[in-house]
């Protein structure tokens, strides 16, 4: 009972924070002409503005309207465009429960875990891309070094050690893959084999909780929330209202250069210059401590922002790393501006300040460690507290 | 980058703030105007890195400098004569607080009425538990604009977007007209007009949960701000704030100094992101096993072994 109580805390953190969100997105955070939403063809939308002085003006707050998927899914194969009843066979589906209202046997884990019903999910329209991910042409992010694969390994044998004496690894459920049941693990109380930034089953401290947790889950590149960019001929200012009041503020100099390569920053130094009417910003200087898909601090990410018309911004963003990827990949979105007057941005993330789902969540592994120390309680190993037991089949299991 | 390309790029970089500097600098105007970059619009142009160069963010009030941020008696029963106590004693003259002439005008007093006045004191002698820098919240307006971090100011066509370096926190000045936001906030809802060259400032719906200085200085969800951004000169902004709070002041009170341009060649504000360095000051208690002895409970007991090393003893090292 004490457990499901300190678990509806956490859960209440995440549900207001999504109302919040979700709030945004019905009732403010509309496209603002029907037409790029539905898939309609729109009006034709005004020239693309420009500032005094002749230079693209990319003022604004930005969203992508669609739901594309990451990575391209097998069966698109090549091809990088839906068909327009793809479309529509992809809206109809997601517009129904799948996936998202199923129950498991009432009272169970299982059922509780993962009780974030259709309400918690924003459906957005399927766009034309088939993946956000345009280049390798295949649409997929290309292969991870092996370094990096072996990092990995190493890192997931790791996790699964900690699940090994779980429900979740005796039933084999989805958030055991790749590991087996046993007794508790000797290396419960080792140090991660790598500086951790995802929830494990563990919670000895605030370095055993996923970036979220910590209130730290904005990365750049990010491609899911909304920006709203403030512009002068000097520096360029982008506001990102992501990952339920997680947001970050980017500043994108147009002088100057890269720091000395010991300074790292979380959101990486960004300097940008005009090619033609394409803003193109180059970021370095990314910190090894927040990662974006596993990206290291030797990230290079370039940006490329084009206004196309009065409501559009063409985007592209290449990451290059080449101690975690075999060659460099695209992502290309086409972003829509939302209506200014109404101001519907998250700009004040506000996550920290109101984070008592970490310290309750160590309190309740504090209580469980002592009472199963005084004998009064089950071993805290024997608990899956890290995933959510029946993860979702992912979009390409699907 | 090659080493050409950065070269190249420098010189470009140089060459294009030059234009931008010849462009935008006229010789003093006619009228008193004073010199200060120009934006298209024609009114002052604020982009750019700026900060603070005082003691505010200690105390808004006039004070003396004394030995630390927390002091126990000393020998004396004299509030001049304590020392440093536990909590930075081993900072040793780094720990200190610097002496201030106030950047409160007129008389120099905060106009407290009586029961918040007791709150501020209250607010002084439990500093470390009650101040939200130190958890790295949101430092709420005015604070950030002086505290001693830099900043970035972009001035947009209808928005003026400042970026702080502590906990990357950001306000928008909006220049035109859009909804207020749906709940309160921690840096205020701005917006901005132009009365003549000065930009003129209302900030409104604070949720109450910030302080305006270390000194225990703080206010209610009722605070409404007029700031005037002023500029002195290309490199310096008169900035000035009126205060008012009837759930904690008697009457509105106004604060005043200047925010100064960074020079510094490639002047750039370095992000202190600041919210896991405040996870141990905030959840140590909390781990399984303590990394910083001790916590009794929910009690920092700050034990201070500051082991002196071999050939460091007192006068040792400078004999050398």
């Amino acid at each position: 009972m004490r457990r499901r109580i300190l678990e509806a805390l956490g859960v209440a953190v995440v549900i207001t924070a999504l109302g919040i969100f979700l709030q945004g997105v019905v009732s403010g955070q509309a496209p603002a002409t029907s037409g790029g939403a539905a898939g309609a063809p729109a009006a034709k939308a005004e020239p693309a503005p420009t500032l005094p002085g002749g230079l693209p003006d990319l003022q604004g707050i930005w969203y992508d309207e669609f739901d594309t998927p990451f990575e391209r899914p097998a069966q698109q194969a090549d091809k990088e465009f839906f068909t327009e009843d793809e479309r529509k066979a992809r809206d109809a589906r997601n517009s129904g429960d799948v996936g998202r209202n199923q129950r498991f046997e009432k009272g169970s884990v299982q059922d509780v875990a993962g009780a974030y019903n259709a309400v918690f999910n924003s459906v957005r329209p399927t766009g034309r891309r088939t993946s956000l991910v345009v280049d390798p042409p295949n649409g997929r992010v290309p292969a991870l070094t092996p370094a990096t694969q072996e990092r990995n390994r190493i890192d997931q044998e790791f996790r699964l050690a900690l699940l090994q004496n779980t429900p979740t690894c005796k039933e084999q459920a989805p958030g055991c893959r790749g590991g087996k049941y046993g007794p508790p693990s000797p290396r419960l109380n080792e140090v991660s084999p790598f500086y951790n930034t995802q929830r494990m089953n563990r919670h000895n401290g605030p370095e055993d909780q996923s970036m979220g947790d910590r209130c730290m889950l904005g990365t750049t590149p990010d491609f899911a929330g909304f920006r709203r960019i403030v512009q002068s001929g000097n520096l360029i200012a982008i506001g990102i209202d992501t990952g339920q009041g997680q947001g970050y503020q980017r500043v994108v100099y147009m002088t100057g250069s890269h720091p000395a390569k010991n300074i790292r920053l979380r959101h990486g130094d960004s300097r940008g210059h005009f090619e033609g009417a394409t803003l193109v910003v180059e970021t370095t200087n990314f910190s090894p401590k927040f990662p974006y898909r596993g990206s290291s601090e030797n990230l290079v990410l370039v940006e490329r922002y084009t206004r196309t018309d009065a409501r559009s911004i063409e985007y592209a963003a290449t990451l290059t790393d080449p101690t975690v990827w075999t060659a460099p990949w695209t992502v290309k979105q086409e972003l829509h501006q939302q209506p200014n007057d109404q101001n519907r941005i998250y700009y004040e993330p506000r996550c920290h300040e109101g984070n008592y789902g970490l310290p309750s969540l160590l309190v309740g592994a504090r209580v469980d460690d002592q009472a199963f120390k005084l004998g009064r309680g089950p071993n805290p190993a024997s608990a899956d507290t890290a995933t959510c037991v029946n993860e979702l089949p992912t979009e390409s299991e699907r | 980058m090659k080493g050409s390309t950065i070269v190249t790029a420098l010189v470009a970089a140089v060459l294009g703030a030059g234009a931008t500097f010849l462009a935008t600098r006229p010789a003093e105007q006619a009228g008193g105007t004073v010199r200060t970059a120009r934006a298209a619009s024609g009114k002052p142009d604020f982009g750019g890195v700026w900060q603070t160069l005082n003691e505010a963010h200690w105390d808004l009030q006039a004070h003396e400098a004394r030995a630390a941020i927390v002091t126990q008696p000393g020998v004396y029963d004299l509030e001049y004569a304590r020392v440093p106590a536990a909590p930075v004693l081993a900072l040793g003259a780094a720990g200190g607080v610097p002496g201030s002439l106030g950047v409160v005008t007129g008389d120099g007093q905060i106009p407290y009425k009586p029961e918040a006045l007791a709150v501020k004191q209250a607010n002084a002698e439990n500093w470390i538990d009650r101040d939200p820098e130190l958890k790295c919240y949101l430092p709420g307006i005015p604070r950030a604009m002086y505290m001693p971090y830099p900043f970035t100011i972009v001035q947009g066509t209808d928005k003026i977007h400042m970026t702080y370096a502590f906990s990357n926190a950001a306000r928008v000045i909006h220049m035109d007209k859009v909804e207020g936001p749906p709940d309160d906030t921690y840096m205020g809802h701005s917006v901005g007009r132009w009365e003549g060259d000065t930009l003129v400032v209302d900030v409104t719906n604070f949720n109450g949960k910030n302080w305006l200085d270390r000194a225990g200085n703080y206010h209610s969800d009722g605070l409404h701000l007029v700031e005037r951004f002023t500029a002195m000169s290309p490199d310096a902004i008169k900035y000035e704030v009126t205060i008012e709070d009837p759930k904690v002041f008697t009457k509105p009170w106004t604060i005043s100094m200047p925010l100064y341009r960074r020079l510094e060649a490639n002047a750039t504000v370095l992000d202190y992101n600041c919210i896991d360095f405040a996870e141990e000051f905030m959840y140590g208690n909390l781990r399984k096993e303590q990394l910083v002895k001790h916590w009794e409970g929910e009690t920092m007991v700050v034990d201070i072994k500051r082991k002196v090393p071999a050939g460091d003893k007192l006068h040792e090292w400078y004999r050398r």
